[in-house]
């Protein structure tokens, strides 16, 4: 059925307050839509945040850590016998641990995730690793990352800020970003981690291969090597396990999802409404074009014209507030949520849907439209 | 070009001999059980090729009905109605439709679309047949009907820019831009002041004499009566006589 888009947009658009509103309806939908999706998007995004910015060709973790928000620990030997394994260049540590931060405003102690590493192998994707390499040297400081959320208060470099309970010079910024579960990060050379806590394990090691070394075939020659106490992963299988348990173990997904399928419901009756009140305002004139000898095929592509147009206008106007109103989220909760390209067609074919399903619907009123009673 | 403009009726000129209507002992009724009223009777009527039949009567005596079921707007229950060689009787929604398509209605009410222009309206109407005229032959046609009608002036205007006669005046345009061989209407003047129904009678009646069109006209409007071939008189159901 192909809809009658100029025939469906000269109706709506006689009466302009009226498709201002119906598209402010529709919109409705969208908006929703669109913000369960950027929520959903943006927390897949935010848990895998570690996953993506590690540098490593693959990690070792424990076995029994099957998400990156599990602190299942894994032996230093494990990761000694990883290097020893032909084809690794280097297994670099990674030590994660929550440490409770004074906010030196307010002096309440929050939770901070602390990242400790060698200070020459930088385990992140970060800008200027030379200068982190640098600052971590320093003793007794760390790196504060500007992205966490702003309950800890503000220092600036050169200030001691209390971690746990002993002083720590604040040493320099660096940009990772919160997650769900976790406010912030700060980063500390392993040194310092060890000298404070000299038991701690690594929550992870990150294994460089030699260059021209097949990374599948280092996989499999670790697996065979090392215990079966221990997995090995490329950091794109990690983000991709850490967005699969999200959506599937955690409750989230499924509350999203569910989010998504009331937006849809409400911009589907919204839409379906507004194609309602104008089929039956125009009841006559339909009957009447029935009577000349239209189709009621003809008349259902009028309405799914107008379904249509409605989808173009609703889409538009719903991107606008969906816009501002992922911008004031992601300001509030420091997560990466925004519309992108992708979401974009996502809740574009979306409201398409949305709106055919409301005409598809509205369109059963115009076949009661009855000629006989124009007499 | 003729009186009528450019407008060509597919029957100008055809010998009267075939009638386009022939209904045939109609029967009909509304309801069922004991609600059910019967409103026609054994109705026989006939509409020639190039006649111009007024049907009167009171309210309530089957003048719609029977308007109903010769253009294929409802179904015949009983009895035989032909339009255009067509027997209506177990005729199925497509082949209304397609009688229908033949038929030029023209209603008490204009029912015409607040949003379209005069000349969509019967860009529209041009459709019907399943394919969109060229852009020129529509304004050529549209044009010269609404010229015929006094509505040149009113092509790009839309129905709150007109009067309740101008308006009806479109719709009889839309009724007439597909050169119907047969028109139904129902009391098509009583919104028009003398002036302009006289101007519309008498364009109905140069499609009648020239285009070789038939009319039948449901109305109560006795100023008309003298532009018709024949004015039947309908009572309780029945064609009562020539008046």
């Amino acid at each position: 059925m192909l809809p009658r888009i100029g025939l469906g947009l000269r109706l709506l658009l006689h009466n302009r307050l009226r498709l201002l509103i119906a598209s402010a309806s529709v919109a409705m939908g969208v908006v929703i839509v669109f913000v369960e999706l950027g929520l959903l998007l943006g927390m897949l995004d935010a848990q895998a945040l570690i996953a993506n910015l590690v540098r490593g060709d693959l990690l070792i973790m424990n076995m029994a850590r099957v998400n990156l928000h599990r602190w299942d620990k894994i032996d230093l030997v494990r990761l000694e016998q990883a290097a020893a394994v032909p084809g690794v260049a280097r297994v670099t540590p990674l030590y994660e641990d929550h440490v409770g931060l004074r906010n030196p405003a307010d002096k309440r102690v929050r939770r901070i995730i602390l990242y400790a590493f060698p200070p020459d192998d930088i385990p992140f994707k970060l800008d200027n690793p030379a200068a982190i390499s640098h600052a971590l040297k320093i003793s007794h400081g760390f790196l504060y990352d500007r992205l966490s959320r702003p309950i800890f208060g503000q220092f600036g470099v050169g200030d001691d800020i209390q971690i746990d309970t002993v002083p720590l010079r604040v040493d320099g910024y660096v940009s990772i970003g919160a997650d769900i579960v976790n406010d912030g990060n700060i980063l500390m050379s392993e040194g310092d981690w060890l000298a404070r806590l000299p038991d701690s394990k690594p929550i992870m090691g990150l294994v460089h291969v030699k260059p021209g070394a097949s990374v599948e075939a280092v996989r499999q020659r670790i697996l065979q090597s090392l215990p079966p106490d221990v997995t090995v992963l490329t950091p794109e299988e990690t983000a991709w396990r850490e967005t699969l348990y999200t959506l599937r173990t955690a409750p989230v997904g499924l509350l999203f999802a569910i989010g998504m399928l009331a937006g849809l419901v409400i911009g589907t009756i919204n839409c379906y409404q507004v194609l309602y009140n104008e089929i039956t305002d125009h009841l006559r004139q339909f009957a009447t074009l029935k009577a000349m000898g239209f189709s009621n095929h003809f008349l259902r592509r009028i309405i799914m014209g107008q379904a249509m147009v409605l989808s173009v206008a609703g889409f538009s106007t719903g991107l606008v507030f969906a816009w501002l109103a992922d911008r004031y989220i992601a300001g509030q909760s420091m997560l990466p949520i925004g519309v992108g390209p992708a979401s974009g067609v996502i809740v574009g074919c979306f409201t398409v849907l949305m709106c055919m399903t409301a005409g598809l619907i509205a369109i059963r009123r115009v076949a009661v439209a009855d000629p006989a009673a124009l007499y | 070009m003729n009186e009528l403009g450019s407008l060509q009726f597919p029957l100008a000129g055809a010998a009267r001999a075939a009638p386009v209507v022939v209904a045939r002992n109609v029967d009909h009724a509304f309801d069922t059980g004991a609600a059910r009223k019967q409103v026609l009777f054994d109705v026989d009527f006939t509409l020639e090729r190039g006649e111009f039949v007024i049907l009167t009567g009171p309210s309530g005596a089957g003048k719609t009905t029977l308007m109903t079921l010769i253009g294929a707007l409802r179904s015949l229950q009983s009895g035989s109605i032909r339009v255009l060689d067509t027997e209506l009787a177990g005729l199925r929604a497509a082949g209304q439709r397609e009688i229908r398509r033949r038929i030029g209605f023209i209603f008490q009410d204009h029912n015409l679309f607040d949003a379209l222009t005069s000349f969509q309206t019967l860009s529209l109407a041009m459709e019907v047949s399943g394919r969109r005229p060229p852009r020129s032959e529509v304004r050529r046609r549209a044009v010269s009907l609404l010229a015929m009608l006094g509505m040149e002036a009113y092509l790009d205007s839309k129905p709150r820019q007109m009067s309740t006669g101008q308006k009806q005046r479109i719709a009889i345009a839309r009724a007439l831009i597909n050169e119907p061989p047969i028109i139904i209407a129902d009391e098509p003047t009583a919104s028009l002041d003398a002036e302009t129904a006289s101007l519309v009678i008498k364009l109905l009646r140069q499609l009648v004499e020239i285009g070789g069109a038939s009319i039948l006209m449901v109305t109560h409007d006795n100023r008309i009566f003298s532009a018709a071939d024949r004015v039947m008189n309908m009572i309780d159901g029945r064609i009562a006589a020539p008046l």
